[in-house]
């Protein structure tokens, strides 16, 4: 049913952040949708506000109504709300230890990724990042030449790869499935075509994973 | 001139303030410093509210009061929005993750 | 005298060279508001055929229009065309037109500066288009990140024309910003205190100060990039005790206060125009200047904002996600004290009132998406996206746009002096309204089904065609609107009838005078009791034009006065200059200086450096006088003492606010340096710089030594002496501090190797630089005594020297003491 309603909603895509697969990114879309509520209504205030203002007959209103109610008060509630909010889910999606946190690392150059796994030292994969689904995965992330970003937008936000630096970003898939990652910092002439896939196996597909199979 | 630098004064000291906390909080990161760091930043945090407060004082008390009730109001008005900021924008080093 | 006969008495001191050669010599501010106006506009139309092409090349996927080479550049040039050569140069454009009219004073502060802007952004703005004309346009997207634009990633030129081109550019913004502090500071009507000026001279002011503390970062980007690039100093290669992350924070230290620069002066117009439209006053002026005051600080520390995805610990990305949130507020008290203005008043629906109408849906649209974007979590999705292009094209439009097409149907009637007859404007607006939301409205949501900014084109299979297709049609529509803007404005200066005085009923100065202005404004000096002067007094136009006003009987000179800045009382008679091509002149060698950097022919450099010294001692020289000026009689049993006769004269208070520009550039380099040694991976250095006690002792008693003569020769002077000994013995202690910062540079290690050798040469170079500044000074200083243009009653210079004096001296000592102590702990 809900699949449905996104579907007609034109929500459903490869790229989706509004189709998310994992619980960042269902938490980022929440976060969209209470904002987007929001925007619409105070949107709706304002345009009524300078219609109403055409009219023949205004009751007179002081100006410190308009100063320190609508254009203090009032934003300075929403906003601390919403910042609120913000920092709250900001803190619940840092990377804390965990028992189960599987590691791997991407590595970004000049147009394609290169992906390493602490469980399985030596190997490299191309192009395709392996993970477990239903785990969070941390994945360490640098640049070999110029900055990228590493997003994969249906499980989670992006994070840079900047070179000289390792950045952590902490995602998981609910379920087995591919999805689409971007690089989403503009490197050059092969930015456009420069993505790569994620694939979340089932707990049994990643214990072959971690024996040698590399596809 | 006067009247311009009581009119700029108090968000010039929360700009100050703002980009030192940030700065001091850069440091504590970049060079891994473990000696009480979240001492350090609620206690950069409460320094600058009380800087704020002396400025907003000072910008109220009769003897450094503008002679022009309009910079009177423009400046005590800039005051409150030192401390708003000052509360506002660093409330943070209380509350969020500060190394991750 | 009747109104007649002054008017042609003080055309002849006033009028600019007829024809097309006035506009090489003029320094009239009517002339260069009214250049700047349609140069800025010539850039727009080619930016926006930039993002038509744009439009095309994403309007189906696969397209072949636009090759990525090709395309990258297109929306490079977009963007960097919008934001240097067309925002900010309108909003100076306005400002120098408008300012001194609405401040009811003759012209800006210093009339040769503002020609000399002028050229430089006439010259650097066709740099930037001969890239494109060439095909080496720069193509790293207009905040041109490194690595992505070192020399290794970035080999061709492309890259260097948008450093060195929009570092000439900035030269403009940065004469500019000094000139409109000094105007509205010092140059305003008898009686216009700061609570009695024009709101929009409030927010011009504000912004000034933001140009002069926005743009220094990035210059000083530019600069570390440029001599990257050329030299191979590492500022920003992590391999080498540099960081890419350097780079993103001056840039963004400008880029985010950039975008309020643009927006404040637009709010300047609204602020303005509709109250008159409303047939009311401003609702909450004072409030209103509280919050463009704050909106300007806050901007200043939002900048993270732009990386909130750089991988900064959660806490640091919260405070700038905080200031981002908060920044809503001010902004928010603005629209809801115009909206309570509008239900104070009457709001009728003219051409400008529909523009006003356009920004209030499209900017608060942006505001608000804006703060979604404030929201870190959020922003980790949205950030390189669509989404992000659709926010900052409904601000930018929206905020800036509409007021200036608002602004440009209110005031033509002023600039060129006919009726209105505006047949086509509604169909216009209507065009460019509908035109851009269809544009960019839906663009949002293929931000967030994952479209990335700067993609040259998508596949089918992304589900983004419709939208895309759909966007730029409407980019279309837009065209059309504005060609039909374009028509209208010509065929209106063209041919309209001429029109009366003052068409909207408004009471601000502007309308106080004939139309199209005169080369002098204002006949004689209105005395300002109240912030809507005509309104107070309908009759003052036929007043000042009889000569009732201060300055009413024309001489040989261009006279105008200034007062005090905070009661408007008059204080100095100041004497301008005339027409000269001196301005265009150190523009075109400024601008070889510049193209030397770029086409890499240094010997030219040092030659190009001579030629501006040489030209900037002949501008300064030729306002001297061989003997003293008695007060000045202004009207009304006034006298005012000449500028050149006080401390804090006109020049004084520019090269204040340029040494505030240069103390942010400093202070800028500073961070830079902090940065790189406690965050930037690869550090410590391997070699510390060696110090040596002797050169740090000998500069800072250089610098002291220098700060005392100074000191000295202006009391000498003020008791009538000649202070030649002192002016000499500040050239040699300069002289001494100029041998130990050439020294540091001489000595600093293996610059080529490491960040830490490279600024502590930057360091030096910049200490280098302004030390033979001073002694240049301190040699002019010397020439004007030698030659009699000095007296008790003719001293501002010293002043002026003590300034820059002061200056070098905390900056050398400070630079000295930065070297050999990092040598010594380290």
């Amino acid at each position: 049913m809900g699949s449905t309603v996104l579907t007609l909603n034109g929500c459903v895509g490869a790229l989706s952040t509004v189709d998310p697969a994992g619980p960042a990114a269902r938490t980022i879309a929440t976060l969209w949708w209470v904002m987007l509520t929001g925007a619409i209504m105070i949107f709706a205030l304002v345009v009524i506000l300078v219609a109403a203002s055409f009219r023949k007959r205004k009751g007179a209103i002081a100006d410190r109504f308009w100063v320190l109610i609508l254009g203090i008060a009032f934003p300075v509630t929403v906003l601390l709300a919403l910042l609120g909010y913000g920092l709250f889910v900001g803190e619940r999606l840092l990377q804390r230890q965990g028992a189960d946190v599987v590691r791997v690392a991407a590595e970004g150059r000049q147009w394609d990724w290169q992906f390493s796994y602490d469980d399985l030292p030596g190997q490299t994969t191309a192009g395709v990042l392996h993970i477990p689904a239903g785990q969070p995965v941390d994945v360490a992330i640098t640049s070999a030449d110029v900055v990228h970003s590493f997003w994969v937008p249906r499980l989670a936000g992006k994070m840079d790869a900047i070179p000289g630096r390792v950045n952590v970003l902490r995602i998981e898939a609910d379920t087995p499935g591919t999805f689409r990652g971007l690089s989403s910092e503009f490197s050059g002439r092969g930015y456009d075509n420069f993505t790569f896939d994620v694939v979340a196996h089932d707990a049994a597909d990643w214990t072959l994973f971690l024996q040698g199979e590399t596809e | 001139m006067t009247d311009v630098l009581r009119i700029l004064i108090a968000p010039l000291v929360w700009l100050a303030a703002f980009s030192a906390v940030y700065g001091v909080h850069g440091v504590i990161c970049g060079q891994g410093i473990e000696t009480m760091p979240r001492a350090l930043l609620v206690g950069a945090f409460i320094l600058t509210i009380g800087l704020q407060v002396a400025v907003l004082a000072a910008l109220y008390a009769p003897r450094f009061a503008s002679p022009s009730p309009f910079v009177r109001f423009v400046s005590q008005a800039t005051g409150w929005v030192g401390l708003v900021a000052a509360v506002w924008t660093l409330f943070p080093t209380t509350v969020t993750t500060y190394c991750m | 005298m009747n109104a007649l006969q002054r008017h042609r008495k003080l055309d002849l001191v006033w009028a600019s060279q007829p024809g097309f050669r006035g506009w090489f010599s003029s320094v009239n501010h009517t002339d260069l508001g009214r250049l700047f106006l349609v140069t800025a506009f010539f850039f727009f139309l080619i930016g926006g055929l930039l993002a038509m092409l744009i439009r095309t090349q994403l309007a189906t996927p696969g397209s072949a229009f636009a090759g990525p080479e090709i395309y990258n550049q297109i929306f490079t040039m977009h963007g960097t065309i919008m934001m240097f050569l067309f925002a900010i140069p309108t909003f100076e454009g306005l400002a120098i037109y408008l300012l001194p009219k609405i401040l009811g004073t003759r012209d800006l502060a210093f009339p040769r500066l503002t020609a000399y802007g002028y050229w430089c952004y006439v010259f650097g703005g066709a740099m930037l288009l001969a890239s494109m004309v060439l095909g080496i346009a720069p193509d790293g997207g207009w905040f041109m990140y490194p690595p992505l634009t070192s020399s290794i990633y970035s080999p061709g030129i492309n890259t260097d024309f948008w450093l060195i081109g929009i570092t000439f550019v900035e030269i403009s913004a940065i004469a500019a910003a000094v000139e409109i502090t000094v105007t509205i500071l010092k140059y305003r009507a008898p009686g216009m205190s700061l609570d009695k000026m024009p709101i929009f001279a409030w927010y011009a002011l504000v912004t000034a100060l933001m140009i002069l503390t926005g743009f220094p970062p990035l210059i000083l980007g530019s600069v570390l990039l440029e001599l990257e690039r050329a030299f191979g100093l590492p500022f920003f290669q992590a391999d080498l005790g540099g960081d890419s992350l350097l780079w993103q924070h001056l840039f963004w230290l400008f880029g985010h206060p950039e975008v309020y620069i643009i927006f404040l002066p637009a709010a300047g117009v609204i602020s303005t125009v509709l109250p008159v439209m409303c047939r009311t006053t401003l609702l909450g002026y004072g409030w209103i200047v509280a919050a463009a005051v704050a909106l300007a600080f806050l901007s200043f520390g939002l900048w993270v904002h732009h990386m909130f995805t750089t991988g900064i610990p959660h806490m640091g990305l919260a405070f700038f996600s905080a200031a981002s949130t908060l920044v809503a507020v001010p902004t928010g008290v603005q629209i809801f004290a115009w909206i309570g203005t509008m239900w104070k008043g009457r709001p009728e629906l003219h051409l400008p009132m529909l523009h006003l109408l356009g920004f209030f849906v499209t900017f608060v649209i942006g505001g608000l998406t804006g703060v979604m974007v404030a929201v870190v979590p959020f922003d980790w999705q949205a950030h390189d996206t669509a989404f992000i292009t659709a926010h900052l094209h409904y601000v930018l439009f929206g905020g800036f746009v509409f007021p200036m097409l608002a602004g440009i149907y209110y005031w033509l009637p002023h600039v060129t002096g006919r009726k209105r007859n505006f047949r086509l404007g509604e169909l216009a607006f209507v065009l460019i309204f509908t035109g851009f939301h269809v544009t960019f409205l839906a663009m949002h949501w293929i931000g967030l089904m994952g479209q990335r900014r700067r993609i040259s084109t998508y596949l089918p299979e992304d589900g983004w065609t419709t939208i895309n297709l759909i966007s730029s049609v409407g980019s279309f529509v837009i065209a059309i609107g504005f060609a039909i803007v374009i028509l209208e404005v010509i065929l209106n200066t063209a041919s309209a009838r001429r029109g009366g005085r003052n068409p909207w009923g408004a009471g601000t100065l502007e309308w106080a005078m004939s139309t199209p202005a005169p080369s002098y404004n204002f006949a004689s000096l209105p005395h300002v009791t109240g912030r809507d002067p005509l309104t107070d007094d309908p009759k003052l136009p036929h007043a000042l034009a009889r000569g009732e006003g201060y300055l009413a009987t024309p001489g040989r000179w261009r006279e105008t006065l200034t007062v005090d800045i905070a009661t408007g009382q008059p204080d100095f008679h100041v004497i301008y200059p005339g027409n000269t091509r001196l301005p265009i002149l150190m523009a075109a060698v400024t601008g070889v200086f510049f193209l030397s950097l770029l086409l890499k022919f240094y010997w030219t450099v040092p030659v190009a450096v001579i030629g501006v010294a040489v030209l900037v001692w002949r501008w300064v020289w030729a306002l001297g006088r061989t003997e003293d000026l008695p007060a000045q009689d202004i009207g009304h049993g006034i006298a005012l003492p000449n500028a050149a006769s006080v401390d804090r004269s006109p020049g004084w208070w520019g090269s204040l606010f340029l040494l505030t520009a240069n103390a942010t550039f400093f202070g800028s380099l500073l961070f830079g340096f902090a940065f790189l040694w406690t965050v930037a991976p690869g550090w410590p250095p391997p070699v510390w710089f060696t110090p040596s006690m002797a050169e740090l002792a000998l500069g800072i008693a250089g610098a002291g030594v220098s700060a005392v003569a100074v000191r000295m020769a202006i009391r000498t002077i003020r008791q009538g002496g000649q202070p030649m000994f002192a002016v000499g013995l500040g050239l040699v202690a300069v002289l001494i501090l100029v041998a130990a910062l050439g020294l540091l540079m001489l000595r600093a290690p293996s610059p080529d190797q490491h960040a830490y050798g490279a600024t502590l040469l930057v360091l030096g170079g910049y200490g280098l630089f302004h030390a033979c500044l001073t002694a240049l000074m301190f040699a002019f200083l010397a020439a004007r005594i030698s030659r009699g243009f000095t007296s008790a009653a003719r001293r501002a210079e010293f002043a002026i020297v003590r300034l820059w004096v002061d200056y070098l001296a905390i900056v050398g000592i400070f630079i000295l003491l930065m070297a050999h102590l990092t040598g010594v702990t380290a």
